[in-house]
Parts: C-alpha cells; sequence; structure tokens
C-alpha cells in the first residue's frame, strides 16, 4: 500500500486524471438530468484518453477520442435532445434502500477486484509480468517482456503508435477485424429498423 | 502499474452503481459505457506492462470499443422506439410487454 501512495505522489499527471475520471464517473450516476450526465461521462472519456497517452497506447487514444466522445457521446446528445424530456417523464429516482443495496453491491464488486489485486497468494499461477505491486520497477511500469525487447528497432520503434497497432491489426488480428465491420453493419441495421418511424400510407 | 487497476477497478463499480440504482435508460445506457471504459482501462495497462510485439491488449480494446459503439446504436434505438410508443424511459413503468 505504501508504494502505491510514493507511487501516486510521484506521478500528479495521473492523479488528476484519476480525480477527473472519478469525477466524471459520479456525475454520470448521480445527475437527475441525462445532459449532466453525458458531460460528465465527456470529462470521464477525456481523462481516459490522457491515460491512455500515458501508458504509451496513442493510437487507442485518438480513436478514443474520435469514437467515444466524437461518436457515442454526440448520439447519447442527440437522442436525449430529440427526446426532449420532461420533467414528468424523467421518472422517479429509486428509494433510499435500493440505492443502499446497489451501492454495497459495487463495494462488494470493487473489493472483489481489490482482493484479487492486493492478495499474497494470487488466484491462480503467476504469468511473467503479471501485475505486482512490490515488483522493483525503474519509473512507472515495470520493464518490457523480452519479445519487445528482442526486436529495438523495426516495428516497435513506434510501439502502440498508429503504424504499430495498424500491422497488427492488419496481419494478425485481421480476423476479428473483419468480424468487428460484420458486427458493425449488423448494428447499423438494427438501429435503422428499430428506430424507423412508421410513416402513415400515402395517397 | 497497481495505480491503474485500481482506476479501472473503481470506474467499474462506480458503472455497476449507476446501471443498478439508476432508473433513467439513458443513465443506464451510460453507467454501462463507464464500466467498459474501466475495462479498457486494465487491458491498455496490462498490455503496456506485458510488452508484446502484436498488441493483443490494443487490439482487443479496439474490439470493445466497436462492441460498445454498436451496443449504444442499438440500445438508443430501442429506447427511442420506446419513448415513441408509451412516452417514458422509466424503468419501473415499462415493466409489462405490450403489443
Amino acid at each position: 500500500m505504501k508504494a502505491l501512495f510514493e507511487d501516486l505522489a510521484a506521478d500528479p499527471a495521473f492523479c488528476v486524471c484519476a480525480l477527473v475520471a472519478i469525477a466524471g464517473a459520479l456525475t454520470v450516476v448521480t445527475r437527475r438530468n441525462p445532459v449532466y450526465s453525458a458531460l460528465g461521462l465527456m470529462a470521464a472519456f477525456v481523462s481516459f484518453a490522457v491515460i491512455f497517452v500515458k501508458l504509451s497506447a496513442t493510437f487507442l487514444a485518438a480513436i478514443h477520442v474520435l469514437v467515444y466522445t466524437g461518436a457515442i457521446l454526440v448520439l447519447f446528445l442527440f437522442v436525449i435532445m430529440l427526446l426532449n424530456l420532461q420533467e414528468k417523464e424523467l421518472g422517479r429516482e429509486p428509494r433510499r434502500v435500493a440505492k443502499t443495496v446497489a451501492a454495497l453491491l459495487a463495494l462488494a464488486l470493487f473489493g472483489l477486484i481489490g482482493f484479487a489485486v492486493f492478495s499474497e497468494k494470487p488466484l491462480h499461477e503467476p504469468v511473467p509480468g503479471i501485475l505486482d505491486a512490490r515488483l522493483e520497477s525503474k519509473g512507472d511500469v515495470p520493464a518490457m517482456s523480452v519479445s519487445a525487447q528482442a526486436d529495438p528497432a523495426g516495428d516497435t520503434a513506434d510501439w502502440g503508435g498508429v503504424r504499430h497497432v495498424g500491422m497488427a491489426i492488419f496481419t494478425k488480428w485481421a480476423f476479428p477485424f473483419e468480424l468487428v465491420s460484420a458486427l458493425i453493419i449488423v448494428a447499423i441495421l438494427g438501429a435503422v429498423v428499430l428506430a424507423k418511424k412508421k410513416l402513415p400510407p400515402g395517397p | 502499474m497497481l495505480k491503474y487497476v485500481l482506476l479501472s477497478a473503481v470506474m467499474f463499480a462506480i458503472g455497476a452503481y449507476g446501471a443498478l440504482a439508476r432508473r433513467n435508460l439513458l443513465i443506464i445506457l451510460m453507467s454501462i459505457e463507464v464500466m467498459l471504459n474501466g475495462a479498457n482501462i486494465a487491458l491498455v495497462a496490462f498490455a503496456r506492462q506485458h510488452g508484446a510485439v502484436e498488441v493483443p491488449g490494443h487490439v482487443f480494446v479496439l474490439m470493445v470499443m466497436a462492441v460498445a459503439a454498436a451496443e449504444v446504436g442499438i440500445g438508443l434505438a430501442l429506447i427511442i422506439a420506446l419513448f415513441r410508443s408509451r412516452r417514458t424511459v422509466d424503468t419501473t413503468e415499462l415493466t409489462e410487454p405490450q403489443g
């Protein structure tokens, strides 16, 4: 635990991003007006993109901003504006008991993940490079595995950048990529069919 | 490294609370997005630590983003269709199926 606090104290950028992300997420789950929730979600998304850059996933950070903030969130806002919920249509808020039970369940979920992270004996056999708070590490993240060091120049010169992830997508992970594009086509068709307005028959 | 996993766990727990404790369908969808983003952070942190040349962590994050986009698209289309026929997005009033 102490190593965690020292790590956080030495990393103010991450602390700011994490606080903005948590504040945004709390805004999403507590506000009654869905527009405020969407704005909190936007703050959380932008801080996630900054964390991705910090983890040298620059391609993912750009795609995160484009897809999540630029498409999904805009779609949310369009639908919120389109529905134009009045006060009486916003719905009642759940009773205090239901909220307390939900908070306890969320805390139990967090406790489960924290237990798995902090426990002395891991639940499964640790694989090389698995998370360990007591690992010695220079700087932020433990040293990269051997496979990355074996190729100092070439594709990994730009690790996590557009060229590197692009090479990975179109060579090794080409099949999941094609499946995902099929999934998106199906989703588009489904959304168009579901949201279509049934016009009255013509003259 | 630990701080990224803890942040991911906190995000996931907050999203889970939002999906359980709110009645407005739009906010439930947004909480699910928060949960998915928590998982994305954990994936990218572990990918950075593992350092593989073909980055399966990043590619999986792209899959998660695509699935989240598809799910949001269809979820919002469903909400629009539902709102057109029943004029409410409150889950407690949407309990009985109709026609």
